[in-house]
């Protein structure tokens, strides 16, 4: 888990980008609600507390009905808060970090796991949770202060290079998330259209500046990425493969933005 | 037959000129306008814009407002065949939102003429392009040939057969991506020059000594990297990775008169009678916007006057099949014969 203070650097990095290009969420239409966080910290603080007891009840029912506990509530309980689509679409990093301890938790009951590892596994999931309330309250202030855009509510194209980039990078974010939520077919198909959609405009540019790096890229979009949504391996190892290819991205996005200062002008 | 049109040999070839594009008398053809001589552009106009080459179109689209502060362009970006049915849909509910449609692919372009949405051109945006790319109801912008990307280590110029159906039957790797909307494109082209029956088995000719990649700059480097003899594959993809990386073991090889050398383009209509959809069109068939898309993104231009991208050999060297771009439209036919042969 991340410190403190780095999850707040890391918060902060995440707002400073555009906002999330698609606004559809695997459990509905999201509202405007989200454009409004202030407003509504009270009750985004109410549903994890919620959460955080509906999630102790079922340890508690599994401790009395071991593997006959209903874990589809656990899923139902997260999708019902409107607390859901606030982190989904402000830092989807600790989305997928919330999805991870949901079917951390669900599998440790379906598997029969001793209590112990169940309350481990709970409190990892706690702990993603009051990180992600942390996060909308971080959200909540600079959207106040009108520092970070608002969240489409069309489907909006990037239209330069490094847009490209930001919207590649929250593409790739939302994959761990889907994969979180073990939608893999989800997650492996929005690998796909990030590379067709998207990489593959900008590849041309970038290939004149640097041919290996989009080799490697080449290869973690169409080989390395895919192959790892393969429903067996951890989220840790996919966020760890998605966190590579966004420092490999982070570079593409510096050498596109300088290849683009020195091209000339049309007129 | 064998014969060996290659990067170096074409520069020479060019000069001889015994090809299509040299057809037109001197008199008759009229060149590049410079934006100099083009009249203000002032007034509202909505342009559905299909994804482009980067951000480069969306360079020219922001030097054209600069250059036009009296005209309020509004964008609407997407997917080039979504933003034709768009269009489509739009025409039927009896609602019109755009004015020009900028596609990058020509099949796009004919299902909205077929649809007759398309406004008649004035003559003297036609008069401008090259032989061949002159059409009544939508102007080509830039172009693109589809090639042969062959490895330089692995292979002589003189071992690439000159027909495109002849690579069905050789012993060549071959690199292909058959997804790829560009291939699609191509594939189409042969089934209406060749017939369904050659091209089912060309596919499968090919698929027995082909490998698949997902896009088409994968099969180039594929092809630099020698995974494979040679691939199918636009120029600039080519052209591009050169820039990059000048001593890459790889070259263009072109066949002659098929689908193989197929030239494709972007294009623009209006959907709106009047001065100012065509006068927005005039800007980008403009020496110094057709210039740029050659310098930046290594497209073809298409008017008269205006040099070729660096790397690819004069247009009238080339030789694509005759055939009206409009009817790349018909793809579903070209998608069923792919699925049915296993390739798709």
């Amino acid at each position: 888990m991340k410190t403190a203070k780095t999850l707040l650097a890391s918060i902060a990095f995440g707002l400073s980008l555009t906002a999330l290009p698609t606004v559809v969420s695997a459990n509905g239409v999201v509202t405007d609600q989200v454009n409004h966080l202030k407003a509504h910290l009270g009750e985004y603080s109410e549903e994890v507390s919620w959460l955080v007891e509906k999630y102790d009840g079922v340890v508690t029912t599994y401790t009395k009905k071991g593997k006959q506990t209903d874990t589809q509530q656990l899923i139902d309980y997260w999708e019902e808060v409107n607390f859901h689509s606030a982190i989904e679409t402000q830092y989807i990093p600790i989305y997928a970090t919330i999805w991870q301890g949901i079917y951390g938790m669900k599998t440790a009951i379906e598997e029969g796991a001793d209590v112990a590892t169940l309350r481990a596994e709970q409190s990892k999931l706690n702990q993603a949770l009051w990180q992600a309330l942390g996060a909308v309250k971080v959200a909540a202030h600079y959207q106040d202060k009108g520092v970070i855009a608002k969240v489409q509510t069309t489907e909006q194209e990037p239209t330069t290079a490094p847009a490209v980039i930001d919207d590649i990078e929250k593409r790739l974010d939302k994959v761990v998330a889907k994969y979180a939520e073990q939608l893999t077919e989800v997650a492996t198909t929005m690998v796909h259209d990030a590379y067709l959609q998207r990489f593959e405009g900008i590849e041309g540019a970038l290939i004149e500046q640097d041919a290996d790096l989009v080799e490697d890229l080449e290869k973690d979009f169409n080989v390395t990425l895919p192959q790892a949504l393969d429903g067996k391996t951890s989220v840790d190892k996919v966020r760890s493969i998605v966190e590579t290819m966004k420092n490999k991205l982070a570079k593409a996005r510096k050498l596109l933005v300088e290849a683009e200062q020195n091209r000339k002008d049309v007129f | 037959m064998q014969r060996r049109t290659f990067l170096q040999s074409l520069a020479a070839a060019g000069a001889l000129s015994a090809l299509p594009f040299g057809a037109r008398s001197e008199a008759a053809v009229a060149s590049a306008v410079s934006v100099n001589n083009l009249p203000e552009l002032a007034g509202d106009l909505t342009l559905y814009l299909g994804r482009g080459e980067g951000g480069l179109y969306e360079n020219v689209l922001q030097a054209i407002r600069q250059r036009n502060p009296k005209l309020n362009l509004e964008i609407r970006r997407g997917a080039t065949a979504a933003l034709a049915n768009t269009l489509i849909a739009e025409a039927q509910a009896g609602v019109k939102r755009a004015d020009l449609f900028w596609a990058v692919d020509t099949g796009s372009i004919g299902l909205i003429t077929d649809a007759g949405l398309a406004k008649p051109l004035p003559a003297d945006i036609s008069s401008q392009l090259k032989d061949g790319f002159q059409y009544p109801s939508w102007t080509p912008v830039t172009g693109r040939v589809r090639t042969l990307p062959y490895n330089t280590e692995r292979l002589s110029a003189d071992k690439i057969p000159d027909s495109i159906m002849a690579l069905a039957d050789s012993d060549l790797s071959i690199g292909w991506a058959p997804a790829y909307a560009s291939f699609q494109s191509f594939v189409t082209a042969m089934r209406i020059l060749e017939g369904e029956k050659a091209t089912a088995n060309w596919l499968r000719g090919v698929n027995r000594h082909a490998t698949k990649y997902a896009g088409e700059l994968g099969v180039v480097m594929a092809v630099e990297r020698g995974e494979v003899d040679l691939g199918f594959a636009n120029h600039y993809y080519t052209l591009r990775l050169k820039a990059g990386k000048p001593d890459a073991n790889v070259d263009l090889a072109f066949t002659r008169g098929d689908a193989g050398c197929l030239v494709n383009a972007s294009g623009i209509l209006s959907l709106t009678d009047g001065d100012l959809p065509f006068n927005f069109m005039r800007y980008l068939l403009s020496a110094e916007v057709q210039a740029y898309l050659s310098s930046e993104a290594y497209e073809i231009p298409l008017v008269n006057g205006v040099k070729a991208p660096q790397g690819l050999p004069p247009m009238a060297s080339l030789t694509p099949p005759e055939l009206d771009l409009r009817k790349l439209a018909d793809l579903r036919p070209t998608l069923g014969l792919m699925r049915e042969v296993g390739v798709l």
